[in-house]
């Protein structure tokens, strides 16, 4: 798709920093690459488990719907991914930002 | 080609990001908010909420998250514009309008204003008007919008045709800016007995709407090209006008002028009932309402929503105006703080019965 070759304003910004706003863009994508490729994988090893070959068309073909398990596990996955953003401390120690630069 | 198994998956990764964005996330900015907040939260405005919160760095991944799982449910490799660009031919082809049977007319010349086409409604590229594939991209896009109903997001419809049903059966529906046919499909099945119509700008929309009607085998609707506040059907055509998520994507004029063709093409006694966002528990739910809209492409949310309602309706002729908060799902209404939701109001009024009955 001719992305630049259209005319559209800029995003919005939500950070101080509009590199972060960026950043997280690419996080995202990655994650989603991820979960998609996580996904192939679940299938995968169904078709394994099952017929001890893989079935291109099976692979290819949508669950008929989305069950509680999938939607679950989706959930397991997003929970691990954005708990980062709660900027609470896994293990208790010293806390925000430091420097080592000499005070004026 | 992206493979149907890769879309599902991709979106249902989206869709556990919103969950979470809408449970856990929201859940924390408005922890924060009230710790800051103190006792002086009943007294406060949208921008005394804004003060405290939006410099709040799990705000901002908030307000971040809002914008860019709506802009990836779309856009992007797994997004549903292009899943739609690369099968057009096969979705467009199943695709069975009902032209021939009467069930959908459109109108190649309609103008379309300025308000409808500048701006892409949710993110959607193009919005919802500009491509023959549109209508699937925003079905598909729509299953989502309500997070934690999942798959009961459809139950919506159903319930406000209950509500409706509460007050009497209806014989001749008009249902304004009926898009696919969410909310017009419910109202026809309800009442089996009524003439429903559905108008729409969205020639694409409506293409979806009168097929999807037509697969589902409901014969007493159909679905006109038309502009909401200029039908083109005569007057006092209906004894029941509705609309569902319809007002807040107009500017203020419009939706006056909405409210006066309603008036108009309604029978003495008919009623009008809008399905949209208008009620607010406090100021942080406002706030959050009004930012939802900018991030999603939807300009008028604010605008809209600071409209003096009640005074407009009874302005253009309406009586016995209500203005009441909708539940979603039993579960699910303004008193819950710890969810985001939409403000789901019902705004209703009736035009009176003429002085000789």
């Amino acid at each position: 798709m001719p992305e630049a070759a259209r005319d559209r304003p800029e995003e919005q910004v939500f950070f101080d920093d509009p590199a972060i706003d960026a950043l997280l863009g690419v996080v995202m994508a990655l994650a989603m690459e991820h979960y998609v490729l996580r996904d192939r994988l679940r299938a995968m090893e169904e078709q394994l488990v099952r017929a001890g070959q893989v079935d291109r068309s099976a692979l290819a073909a949508a669950p008929a719907s989305a069950g509680a398990d999938d939607q679950r596990d989706a959930a397991a996955f997003v929970e691990d991914l954005l708990r980062p953003i709660l900027g609470i401390q896994e293990a208790s120690g010293a806390g925000g930002r430091f420097s080592l630069k000499r005070k004026a | 080609m992206i493979s149907d198994r890769e879309l599902d998956a991709g979106q249902r990764f989206l869709l556990a990001c919103k969950g979470w964005w809408t449970t856990t996330l929201y859940s924390r900015v408005r922890e924060e908010y009230v710790k800051r907040a103190g006792e002086a939260d009943a007294a406060h405005s949208v921008s005394d909420v804004a003060a405290i919160v939006e410099d709040l760095t799990v705000y901002r991944y908030f307000s971040w998250l809002e914008r860019h799982l709506q802009r990836m449910k779309y856009s992007g490799r797994y997004g549903l514009a292009r899943y739609y660009d690369e099968r057009r031919e096969n979705v467009l082809g199943r695709l069975n309008a009902g032209e021939a049977d009467g069930m959908l007319e459109l109108r190649p010349d309609i103008k379309l204003p300025n308000y409808y086409t500048s701006v892409d409604i949710h993110q959607h590229p193009g919005g919802v008007w500009s491509d023959d594939v549109a209508g699937f991209v925003y079905e598909h896009g729509a299953r989502t919008t309500t997070p934690l109903l999942g798959e009961a997001h459809k139950n919506l419809h159903v319930r406000l045709a209950e509500l409706v049903a509460a007050e009497g059966e209806p014989s001749r529906v008009l249902d304004l800016g009926c898009g696919f046919g969410k909310s017009t499909l419910p109202i026809a099945e309800r009442f089996p007995g009524s003439r429903v119509e559905g108008i729409d700008f969205s020639a694409p929309c409506l293409r979806l709407a009168a097929g999807t009607a037509k697969q589902a085998g409901v014969a007493n609707v159909r679905y006109r090209q038309a502009d909401a506040a200029d039908t083109g059907f005569p007057d006092a055509s209906f004894d029941l006008v509705t609309s569902t998520m319809l007002l807040h994507e107009l500017p203020p004029k419009a939706v006056e002028r909405v409210l006066s063709e309603a008036e108009r093409v309604l029978q003495p006694g008919g009623r009008m009932v809008h399905l949209d966002f208008y009620y607010f528990p406090d100021a942080f739910a406002r706030f959050m309402h009004y930012g939802h809209g900018r991030r999603n492409n939807e300009p008028f949310m604010q605008p809209v929503a600071e409209l003096e309602l009640p005074q407009l309706m009874r302005r253009h002729g309406f009586t016995d105006v209500k203005i009441v908060p909708f539940r979603e799902a039993d579960d699910l209404g303004p008193e819950r703080t710890d969810t985001w939701r939409f403000p789901w109001t019902v705004i209703s009024g009736r035009k009176p019965d003429s002085p000789e009955a």
